[in-house]
């Protein structure tokens, strides 16, 4: 066991990256290890780096998605590219209700300038978001007909969750019903910044039958009298102070309601997809995130934690151990980044099997950014598996190991890995070691790719200056690999 | 009450190993002995996503509970008001509870088809007790049969336990029309495909080598095999999906090609319609007729697709026939009719059940020119062998018998208006479709609630009649 002051194994170190960023490269390792840097100095490194606010904007959403790939690709600042993946499938907004990409990348923008700011500050921005009161209806909320579409979402996904960690309700659908009465009348003008309408907004002398704006007499912690949202007045501020009163709730533990549910998200997210509720508690406790608010601490907490590497454990996996399904985007952008392979042109393709598009394989995945399925964002974990998702990643490990002869886009392994290299087992252990699952494999799956390599034991050796060995053989690991079950993990 | 969705999700991969694990089926003779199987039947869910407004779905025409729709439902800009003599050519029977003369929404023609020849059961007033309004909540609920959120039922579907007790770790007893296994046959011990396009099921391998494809072949096999027999339910879970993609996209896409060759006018038909559960049903019958000309390899005999839109909070339309709701109506009446003609003609018609679902109906008030999330909403059972007619009672719409957000009321007390807990109905189609033991179902597939047995499902019935 240990803490922020343990140093990092190569292992950890790779752990740490995979689960941060997209793959984790052999530089970035060594410069770990051979640093001695402990698990809080690359934590502080890894979420302090200064991100690129990218606004991934198109004439389409095609096109936007592409541009979006493509600098998920190019990141140099991985933990914030990554995080805004998060924030998206958190705050999930789809184009295809939307409509406005423009919209749509300003967005996404916030979402990589808050990814690792204050979540209050971000839940407010979230209100005024142009994208997001298009989505959920704000924009078509009104006094004489409201609607709750935002109210309910902002409590049940952004903000509480339907139930707290005892499997209580944090709130009562009246609660939903006086929240939406605080969005009436906002509006977005032609540059996307948002506004009150007064005259669509819902005041409490024209309802008096509605009766006072007061949230939370039943749950929250704040007693019968529950918490008034007008303690500066009616009109614009009373968004605000909703959210300053969602942030004070207290779960049936008496602990910050929203503190702990995005601990548990993030520990999701990063660790595992069953994080223990003392752990939420510690990371939370670590960080200060239920009175600051500041996610950058809390995120540290949780890279420095035992709970966050002891996830890391090797093949073969017992019951309890605890795994993580890898995204598609990440399946795809790790794979391009650790093959130092690069996409083509307006569609952004493979140069390979079915030459498709990124948009096209990430579609067959499961996963198209700026598209999710619902406000519920994407199923997570087992969520992402299917035959037909799976289908979908072989064909994309398929072209990436098939993209030859297109000279800087082609796939390019002699660059990768040591030519000279002859016995069967070293250059297995060369792809998985490149490939980070190396640790992931069992001694039985080791020999089923050496296996492969000398078909049954065959060809003792390898040439690998042969190129049709090299385009066979070293190609088919590469592809094998990928599409293993140890590679849909991390 | 319930569960979250990321709860959900999140036990899918701890829980399901757990519950039914490997200790008891796994063993062959084990699972023979408990065999409660389908035999040589089919079972289609049709799933209607977004909340399908059940009031304007299966409509009073007359009678006790027309003034009540008339208040609810109004005429002019925006109304969703379905008129009597717009009612014409859906008529049903009466509603067994208050005698109500019912009919159905105009553009269900395909289903007053199947209604003529005895093939549709409607079963009214389905739901369960403490309605969420939550889509996410309330789907998840459905599609485990678990509306208490008890923790032994969490993450696995209520298709999916009977699967994973009754089928071997590489069987494929299930196909999901859809890029991911639908969440009702959700489940870790056995292999359930999600195929949108059969045609596109192909495995790729790299076309630099042909000679090299046999020994890549055995190599991924042999990995997915090794995952399968690990311990841990993730890696066991990818290995038999692993497996199943395998071997199904060396069988499954030769059903397409059989299905086009020989049964070409069906094919050009769905073709015509032209809709998305045209297209989704086609891809259903190409596996059911493979099945029953003994193509290889395939022996499916549980199916999902589902038809979305049905979140009609705004524009929702009456009885226009360019209507959202009309629209919706129509593509699932007329491919369902189609995906029965083509079924009759293929002989196997009598052999399958379909059974129509959605996860709440909508508020019984409508709001400008659309309607909110509401309570229960009417199920189908349609197919050769159903006995055809009205189930269950219509709810009550009165104004003073809906509840505060305007919502009508489960209830098990014995009047006119007791609902149909929508378990009752999953039970019937175990029970009488799947031929599951009563005892089987309420030990371990649908359990029953405890609580005040007015307000809750304690006791079971499954012989709703229909099957």
């Amino acid at each position: 066991m240990g803490d922020e002051n343990t140093v990092l194994t190569a292992a950890e170190a790779r752990h740490l990256l995979r689960r941060t960023g997209f793959g984790a490269a052999a530089d970035d390792v060594d410069r770990i290890v051979s640093g001695g840097e402990t698990r809080g100095e690359t934590a502080d490194r890894l979420v302090g780096m200064k991100p690129k606010v990218i606004r991934p904007n198109g004439k389409d959403p095609y096109l936007a998605h592409n541009k979006w790939i493509r600098s998920l690709v190019k990141t140099r600042t991985p933990l914030n590219s990554k995080l805004a993946l998060f924030w998206h499938d958190h705050f999930a907004t789809a184009v295809s209700k939307v409509g406005d990409v423009g919209l749509m990348a300003d967005q996404i923008k916030l979402f990589h300038k808050m990814a690792t700011g204050n979540f209050k500050d971000f839940v407010k921005a979230v209100n005024r978001n142009a994208a997001m009161m298009e989505f959920l209806d704000t924009v078509r909320n009104f006094k004489d007909e409201p609607n709750e579409n935002y109210a309910r979402e902002l409590q049940e996904l952004f903000t509480l969750g339907v139930n707290d960690l005892a499997g209580n309700p944090n709130y009562v659908q009246d609660d939903v019903v006086q929240i939406a009465r605080a969005f009436t009348g906002w509006y977005y003008d032609r540059h996307g910044d948002a506004a009150l309408d007064p005259d669509s907004h819902d005041f409490m002398a024209d309802f008096p039958e509605r009766g006072p704006k007061v949230i939370y007499q039943q749950t929250g912690g704040f007693g019968a009298a529950g918490r008034s949202f007008t303690v500066n007045g009616e009109g614009a501020g009373e968004i605000d102070a909703v959210i300053d009163i969602i942030f004070q709730h207290t779960d049936t533990d008496g602990k910050k309601t929203v503190a702990r549910r995005i601990a548990h998200r993030l520990l999701e997210f990063y660790a595992h997809p069953d994080p223990a509720t003392s752990v939420v508690d510690e990371v939370v406790a670590a960080s200060g995130f239920d009175t600051s608010w500041e996610l950058a601490p809390l995120i540290r907490a949780i890279l420095v934690h035992d709970d966050f590497y002891t996830t890391m454990v090797p093949a073969p996996f017992g019951a309890t151990s605890q795994k993580s399904v890898k995204w598609p985007v990440d399946y795809v952008v790790t794979t391009l980044r650790l093959l130092d392979l690069r996409l083509r042109g307006r569609d952004q393709s493979l140069q390979g099997g079915n030459y498709s598009s990124v948009y096209n394989h990430l579609t067959n995945m499961g996963q198209v950014l700026l598209d999710p399925p619902s406000v519920f964002g994407w199923d997570w974990e087992t969520g992402w598996i299917s035959t037909a998702t799976l289908l979908a990643r072989y064909t994309f490990a398929r072209d990436a190991t098939a993209a030859r002869g297109h000279g800087s886009t082609s796939f390019r392994p002699d660059r990768l890995i040591d030519l000279s290299l002859s016995d069967p087992g070293d250059i297995v252990d060369a792809v998985t070691d490149l490939l980070g699952v190396t640790d992931q494999l069992t001694a039985a799956e080791r020999d089923t790719l050496i296996g492969y390599a000398t078909d049954g034991g065959a060809n003792p050796t390898l040439n690998l200056g042969d190129e049709t060995v090299r385009n066979t053989k070293l190609n088919g690991l590469f592809a094998l690999v990928l599409q293993s079950p140890a590679y849909q993990l991390h | 009450m319930g569960i979250t969705r990321r709860q959900f999700l999140k036990r899918s991969a701890v829980t399901a190993g757990a519950l039914l694990g490997p200790s008891l089926f796994e063993h062959p003779f084990v699972r023979r002995a408990l065999a409660d199987t389908i035999g040589d039947r089919y079972l289609v869910v049709l799933y209607l996503q977004g909340g399908n407004d059940g009031l304007n779905t299966v409509i009073p025409v007359s009678g006790a509970l027309r003034p009540a729709y008339d208040a609810a439902r109004t005429t002019g800009k925006g109304g969703l008001n379905i008129t009597p003599s717009q009612l014409g050519a859906t008529l049903l029977g009466n509603d067994p509870g208050t005698g109500t003369p019912l009919a159905l929404h105009p553009g269900l023609t395909g289903f007053k088809q199947l209604w003529a020849t005895g093939e549709l059961a409607v079963i009214q007033g389905c739901g369960y007790p403490n309605y969420s309004l939550s889509h996410d909540e309330s789907k998840v609920i459905w599609q485990t049969g678990n509306p208490l959120g008890v923790g032994s039922l969490n993450g696995t579907g209520w298709l999916g336990r009977h699967l994973a007790a009754n089928y071997g770790a590489t069987d494929i007893p299930g196909v999901t029309i859809d890029y991911t296994v639908a969440p009702e046959y959700r489940e870790t011990a056995t292999s359930v495909l999600a195929v949108p396009r059969l045609a596109d099921f192909g495995f790729p391998y790299d076309d630099y080598s042909v000679d090299d494809v046999a020994a890549k072949r055995q190599a991924f096999a042999d990995l997915c095999a090794s995952a399968s027999a690990g311990a841990n339910a993730t890696d066991v879970y990818i290995g038999n999906s692993g497996t199943a993609a395998l071997t199904s996209s060396e069988s499954y896409p030769a059903l397409h090609d059989l299905y086009r060759s020989q049964r070409g006018a069906f094919n050009d038909a769905y073709a015509a319609l032209d809709t998305g559960t045209a297209r989704r049903l086609r891809e259903v019958a190409k596996v059911v007729y493979g099945v029953s000309q003994g193509a290889p390899n395939v022996a499916a005999r549980f199916f999902q697709l589902l038809n979305d839109g049905y979140d009609t909070h705004s524009d929702q339309g009456a009885a226009e026939t360019d209507g959202q709701h009309y629209l919706l109506h129509r593509e699932v009446g007329d491919a369902v009719k189609l995906f029965r003609d083509d079924l009759v003609d293929m002989g196997v018609w009598s052999k399958v059940a379909i059974l129509v679902w959605s996860e709440f109906s909508r508020r019984i008030p409508q709001n400008d020119n659309g309607t909110d999330h509401g309570s229960q909403g009417p199920m189908f059972v349609i197919g050769g062998a159903v006995a055809g007619g009205l189930y269950g009672n219509h709810p009550n719409i009165a104004d003073t018998a809906l509840d505060d957000e305007g919502n009508t009321v489960y209830t098990q007390d014995a009047n006119p208006f007791r609902s149909t807990d929508f378990r009752d109905v999953y039970g019937t189609m175990l029970k009488n479709w799947v031929n599951v033991p009563a005892a089987t179902i309420l030990s371990s597939l649908l359990l029953l609630d405890g609580g005040d047995p007015a307000s809750y499902w304690t006791v079971a019935n499954f012989d709703l009649g229909f099957l």
